[in-house]
């Protein structure tokens, strides 16, 4: 019975880190160069939610976080549009190590600005779906996790549709394996590229008001969502968006149920033992395949 | 000069190397003009340069009324330019469908019809429309690239090295299309280092060397055997 409960708290887990990992290799596809912000991207998601949470209350409006999210979704999107602005686009001709630079500049931005406006002390995001714990087949399950499930995987799989059964998804694709060759074909690539910034920033804004009701928000904790979501990535295979999701959920996997079994050091031991031996065994990551032309 | 595709005066340069000088050649429609050189001769420059992909001086540089010089790739595209690279370069993560579909703009309906279309006019592609590109042959990858190109039915086609890596027997095939494709109206521009296929479906031929036209006329006086041809061909 515990173990179903830390399942579903790993799963929960799992799918607020997807939702880190999809947004960083969506840029990273997109743009052909990492976004260093995108964990900073994460941690103001969850100073939106407190923020907007904070305001609104002292107007006298008490709003349950679901119907929080679409507004913290909206101003993440924006914070993803400025990373677009400062990071990328002045950049966009120039090699991938300066648009990488660039984002560690905007990381450290990022950081200052919320430890200097919302100070040092960790504070709560509002749940998603307050109540006691739900009994299902005789087990207890929390609301948010089951609720951090639901929208986790409903917004992993709009996004998933976006890019398969879409148009602006195909070209999307297309932009990420070829820009040049895109744009020959009249392909707008860098407003593709301006879009997955907005988008990827949605989703990193989404995961931070989602982690933000049961792992706190602090203004340092970007840099942490950065390496799990560079982790997802070089687990499942640099770029590809159903290894991101394997891999956030495999993260997820190691800080529930090894931390449980063993400890939370043990189990951040583990996970990178076990990266290693993935990248030993495929280097290019567990969806990563040899794409290449045939002659 | 006349043509549906104008180029005076185009130079492209990298880091001060003139890699294409002072180049000017029109394609009429309907007619293929093969562009020969020696490997390096500035063949693929020049292509990437009309497309936009590279930056370049011009003097001048149009299609039909349309002034292509100083836009983007992507409306130079729109104008009606279609470009085929060197290497075929289909993504490779996308299905054969989703390759011709990708670079058009309409309405889903229109799109399957175009694609059928394509299908229909490549019938070695209509077996694999649902396969991921890189799972085709290198024959297969050509005729989809240029499939590609044409569903979004330009005005002037550009190839660099279509037949290259391609077997004797696939590489005629793709020569008699392009011929077919340019009898439909279309200005072809073909970068080719096999000067004998390129000149036996060719309507004019520009030789290029160290990146200046050394010679130019109709293909049908040229002779892939004349010893000075053979000469420029080998740089």
């Amino acid at each position: 019975m515990v173990t179903a409960q830390l399942l579903v708290n790993a799963l929960a887990l799992g799918a607020a880190y997807a939702l880190v990992a999809l947004g960083f290799v969506l840029v990273l596809n997109a743009a052909g160069a990492v976004n260093f912000a995108q964990g900073d991207m994460v941690m103001l998601g969850g100073v939106a939610a407190v923020t907007l949470s904070g305001l609104l209350t002292l107007a006298g409006v008490r709003l349950p976080g679901v119907v929080l999210l679409p507004l913290v979704v909206v101003v993440s999107g924006l914070v993803g549009l400025l990373v677009a602005a400062l990071g990328f686009w002045p950049l966009r001709d120039r090699p991938p190590a300066a648009m990488f630079v660039a984002t560690i500049a905007l990381a450290a931005v990022f950081e200052q600005s919320a430890m200097a406006f919302f100070g040092p002390e960790p504070r709560t995001a509002p749940a998603l779906w307050e109540g006691a714990a739900l009994m299902i087949g005789g087990v207890a399950f929390g609301r948010q996790p089951l609720a951090l499930i639901l929208v986790a995987g409903l917004c992993v799989a709009g996004v998933y549709l976006l890019l398969e059964r879409t148009q602006t998804g195909r070209r999307f694709r297309a932009v990420a394996q070829d820009r040049d060759m895109a744009r020959a074909l009249g392909i707008r690539a860098a407003r593709l590229v301006v879009g997955a910034f907005a988008l990827g920033g949605g989703l990193a804004g989404l995961a931070g008001a989602l982690l933000g009701h049961q792992f706190f928000v602090h203004a340092g904790q970007g840099p942490a969502y950065m390496v799990k979501a560079y982790i997802a990535a070089a687990i499942g295979g640099w770029g590809s968006v159903p290894g991101a999701l394997l891999g956030a959920l495999l993260i997820a996997l190691f800080e529930t149920l090894v931390s449980a079994a063993l400890s939370a050091v043990w189990a951040q031991a583990l996970l990178y033992l076990t990266l290693l031996i993935i990248l030993l065994w495929r280097p290019q990551g567990l969806f990563g395949e040899a794409i290449g032309q045939r002659a | 000069m006349t043509g549906v595709l104008r180029i005076e005066g185009l130079s492209v340069s990298y880091g001060g190397a003139l890699a294409v000088d002072n180049v000017a050649l029109a394609v009429p429609a309907g007619r293929i003009v093969a562009l020969l050189g020696a490997n390096g001769a500035g063949k693929s420059s020049l292509l990437q340069a009309v497309v936009g992909l590279v930056p370049s001086t011009v003097r001048q540089l149009s299609l039909g009324d349309t002034d292509l010089a100083g836009l983007s790739p992507e409306r130079r595209a729109d104008a009606g330019l279609s470009y085929v690279p060197e290497g075929r370069r289909v993504f490779p993560g996308l299905t054969v469908r989703e390759n011709i579909e990708v670079g058009m703009d309409a309405g889903a309906a229109e799109r399957g019809a175009r694609v059928a279309g394509m299908l229909a006019l490549f019938p070695d592609l209509a077996d694999k429309a649902s396969e991921r590109a890189w799972r085709l042959s290198g024959g297969q990858q050509q005729m989809l690239a240029i499939a590609r190109a044409l569903v979004r039915r330009p005005r002037a086609l550009l190839l660099d090295e279509p037949s290259l890596g391609l077997a004797p027997r696939v590489a005629q095939d793709v020569f008699h299309r392009l011929r077919a494709i340019a009898d439909d109206g279309v200005a072809v521009l073909l970068a080719e280092q096999n000067a004998a296929r390129a000149l036996a479906i060719a309507d004019e031929a520009v030789v290029l060397a160290h990146g200046s036209i050394l010679l130019s006329g109709a293909a049908a006086r040229l002779s892939p055997d004349d010893p000075v041809l053979t000469g420029l061909l080998a740089g």
